[in-house]
């Protein structure tokens, strides 16, 4: 009895023990699998030559919910003779997993960085060759050659290029409004920042929504001082964009009047309950949520959004009509929109992940025909008659958001070049409002404001920039919020200065001068 | 002179060694005969080696500037730059202060609540209705903060937020919740208490079903009533419990969550707010500086180190067991 007993409980221990040593071994295994295993199937392909499909991993920002269905990219790897990984990334969160997998050295492929702040963050490891330079190889790459020489400039690194950009217009930014609600109220678009005053204080107090009580207001924004309202509102009133020139010196935006001016007028716009109380806490989920159930009436960003609003919007409240309008002129009687250095994305490739040039020609070779109409539409737009229909040479997406969210959307996530150099359909819009906005996206090119420091380069800046930024960023909403005064926000852009300001804008200058 | 106390003196040394030789053969004798017991502290043992232990090496880059593809035996020693820039840097006297009021909050306001709850179930007399609340109050503690938080979110809000809608509705201005720096803390110790109190309660229920019921009986022919028998015998039977708890709870002193405090955080109750493990992420994640947030985590685990040598001192002080 006694020896059945002992002798269980030794099995036992062995079992366990014998577990515990499998699993640590299957762990270091499929460890293995996945750094070293993708390696070996490329060497693998590169020695048995182009017929086998070329693997590679690509990590690309996620702007959906949910991981997308594969029908799309099933049909580019056909196309392009590869088979892709995706490791999709929300994009909430992109940063941390960057910065993750950077430090920890398990970069992919091909890396996609967010914006021009993540590029900004990894220009010390550009320069320490960490990856590739793309310069000597893109003369091979008929299709590459045509991605534009003056944003190629805008991401080069002491003068040499690293990157595939992928395009955006310069600047989407403007209004979207409740036409029904201004048109009852006998308003026009605003035009002058006092017009915009007025509509977000009529949409707030005289009851646009004929509902005989007071349940709306003007303004939803979110907790965002840049794709938010804030950035754009600062540009009517002239504000630089980032850095300007003053007396020939580069100083800060937060250091020029315009910006003191833009905090003003949004404490205004707060203090009279015209935006939403608790706009800097507010997601964009329910910044957008407020415009479509009928809270508010005004909503400042990216024109383009108007059609996914639109198409949202309508389902709570069948008569709302809305309109998108771009300019508005500030005190000073001009208007000025800010602009992005004309590309949203880049994709970079890691040296400690692409090992050899052959590697990085067939990655490349990817690339090149992803910029071809026959693949760039795939991924773009899906699958003709499924996604979407051929309408005068421009694409019409289906009707079924939920169907293009699923399959098409992210894909587009992975685009380099625009159409304009990447020969897919540019959009048919039957959506009157939408078709506007691509308008006003190429009339906002007569009035940007510029960030004179995208060619530039500080250490500091790239080191601490972001730190510094929220003692800003924070003062800016401390300030609308009346919780600081104009002294707490001087001390602050004072402590801005100390903590390392004051080497960032030399720095600047330094460079801007020579 | 010498020549006698030379071979003393080798006497003395040679003797040592075979009593250490004996006491190691002991302690082999020991593990053989046990060896039962010895393995199955194995996998704990290999835990720990592997998952505590081994990532210490990683603090080696807090005194380096750490560069990942240079790796931590490539990347340039920089001596105590990092702690310097830490220790000089202004935020560092708000982040430990932040820290350590928080943690004070848990152990002053949040610790007793667990113990105060469990009394009063172990009073309740109904089985079904006392087991009913047990379980109904373990439920928070499966939410993740992110629930958690949103759904105060909801709750606060000046746009519509129920409790600002009541206020207003009875009268009283509305109050600025989330955007304010005194609510902060307050909101912070509330949403703990929801979520982990039912939860905490547990072990202290267990320790309570082990008291000896003949004790309250002794008790009760002597006339004490429920408040002297809670006084007098359920609390000095679980006072090592207790104490130990709190040794632990201390011993997490840095831990105060990050996920939750991280989604509190905003603009205005920064100053309140950012502690060790926010500061942690913010500059080694999103911004990329390895080195020094190791830095960072490094002190905080020292400061963590401190307060639980600190604790289990004042238990033993007190004639306790303490951890170890």
């Amino acid at each position: 009895m006694m020896l059945s007993c002992r002798k269980f409980v030794m099995g036992l221990m062995f079992v366990m023990l014998a577990m515990i040593l499998l699993a640590c071994n299957n762990e270091s295994a499929s460890s293995n699998e996945v750094e070293g295993g993708n390696d070996e199937d490329q060497s693998m392909d590169v020695g048995e030559g182009d017929q086998e499909p070329f693997a590679f991993t690509i990590m690309a920002n996620l702007h959906t919910p949910e991981v997308p269905a594969e029908t799309v990219l099933e049909e580019i790897e056909q196309l392009t003779n590869t088979e892709i990984e995706i490791q999709w990334v929300p994009d909430n969160n992109y940063e941390d997993r960057l910065n993750t997998a950077f430090a920890t050295n398990t970069l992919p492929e091909a890396v996609f960085l967010k914006n021009q702040s993540t590029f900004i963050q990894f220009r010390d490891a550009i320069q320490d060759g960490q990856f590739w330079e793309l310069d000597p190889y893109l003369d091979q790459f008929e299709n590459l050659q045509k991605l534009k020489d003056n944003v190629q400039d805008n991401t080069r690194v002491d003068g040499k290029l690293y990157t595939l950009y992928q395009g955006r217009p310069l600047s989407r930014q403007g209004i979207i409004y409740r036409k029904d609600w201004a048109d009852y109220l006998g308003l026009e678009a605003p035009t002058t920042t006092e017009e915009f005053f007025e509509m977000a204080r009529a949409f707030t107090e005289d009851d646009p929504n004929q509902s005989g009580s007071d349940n709306t207001f003007g303004i939803t924004d979110r907790n965002d001082l840049i794709y938010g309202a804030f950035k754009t509102i600062a540009s009517w009133f002239n504000t630089p964009n980032n850095w300007g020139e003053r007396e020939g010196e580069l100083l800060p935006e937060f250091m020029f009047d315009e910006y003191f001016e833009t905090m003003e007028y949004f404490k205004a716009l707060h203090e009279n309950g015209y935006i939403n109380q608790d706009f800097p806490v507010t997601s964009k989920v329910d910044q957008q949520e407020f415009f479509k159930n009928g809270s508010a009436g005004i909503y400042i960003g990216s024109m383009g959004d108007v059609v996914s609003i639109y198409s949202d919007a309508v389902t709570i409240n069948p008569d709302v009509e809305l309109d998108v309008h771009n300019y508005v002129e500030g005190p000073t009687g001009e208007y000025g929109i800010w602009s992005i250095p004309g590309y949203g994305n880049l994709v970079m490739f890691p040296k400690s992940s692409v090992e050899t040039e052959e590697e990085l020609l067939k990655i490349l070779g990817f690339f090149d025909q992803m910029m071809t109409p026959e693949v760039m539409n795939y991924a773009y737009w899906g699958i003709e008659d499924v996604h979407y229909e051929v309408i005068d040479g421009q694409a019409l997406p289906v009707d079924d958001t939920a169907l293009l969210d699923r399959e098409v959307r992210p894909y587009q996530a992975i685009e380099v070049g625009e159409a304009e150099t990447n020969g897919r359909y540019e959009g048919y819009f039957d959506y009157e409002p939408k078709a506007k906005s691509e308008d006003l996206f190429i009339d906002n090119e007569n009035y940007l404001i510029e960030d004179p420091t995208v060619p530039l380069y500080s250490e500091t800046f790239t080191r601490d920039g972001a730190r510094l930024e929220q003692i800003i960023t924070d003062a800016t909403y401390q300030y609308i919020l009346g919780q600081i005064d104009q002294a707490g926000f001087d001390a602050a852009v004072e402590n801005w200065k100390s903590q390392g300001g004051q080497q960032i804008i030399d720095e600047f200058n330094e460079n801007y001068s020579n | 002179m010498s020549s006698i106390v030379v071979p003393k003196l080798k006497a003395k040394k040679k003797l040592s060694a075979v009593d250490r030789k004996r006491r190691r053969s002991e302690l082999w004798r020991r593990i053989k005969r046990n060896k039962m017991i010895y393995l199955m502290i194995l996998p704990g043992i290999i835990y720990f080696l592997v998952y505590r232990y081994l990532p210490m090496y990683g603090l080696i880059i807090s005194f380096q500037d750490y560069k990942p593809y240079l790796g931590i035996t490539g990347s340039p020693w920089v001596g105590f730059t990092h702690f310097e820039r830490l220790f000089t840097s202004p935020e560092f006297w708000t982040i430990f202060r932040n820290t350590l009021i928080l943690f004070a909050l848990q152990i002053f306001v949040y610790f007793p609540i667990p113990i105060i709850i469990s009394l009063m179930l172990n009073e309740v007399r109904h089985s079904l209705y006392k087991r009913g609340i047990q379980t109904l109050i373990y439920i928070p503690h499966f939410m993740s903060w992110v629930v958690i938080v949103s759904i105060s979110f909801v709750m606060l809000t000046l746009d519509g937020g129920i409790i600002n809608s009541v206020l207003e509705s009875l009268g009283f201005t509305k109050i600025n919740f989330l955007m304010s720096a005194e609510w902060f803390r307050p909101i912070y110790i509330i949403q703990v208490i929801w979520r982990e109190a039912g939860w905490g309660t547990i072990v202290f229920l267990a320790a309570i079903t082990a008291v000896d019921p003949q004790l309250y009986e002794a008790a009760k022919i002597d006339g004490a009533n429920r408040f002297r028998q809670i006084w007098h015998i359920t609390l000095p039977a679980i006072r090592s419990v207790i104490i130990v708890l709190l040794i632990l709870k201390i011993g997490n002193v840095l831990e105060l969550g990050f996920e939750h405090v991280y989604l509190l955080l905003n603009a205005s109750n920064r100053n309140v707010g950012e502690i060790f493990d926010t500061y942690v992420y913010v500059a080694g994640l999103q911004q990329g500086q390895f080195s020094y947030s190791a830095a960072v985590g490094f002190f905080k685990g020292v400061v963590g180190l401190i307060m639980v040598v600190i604790a289990n001192r004042l238990a033993k002080a007190f004639n306790e067991e303490g951890i170890y």
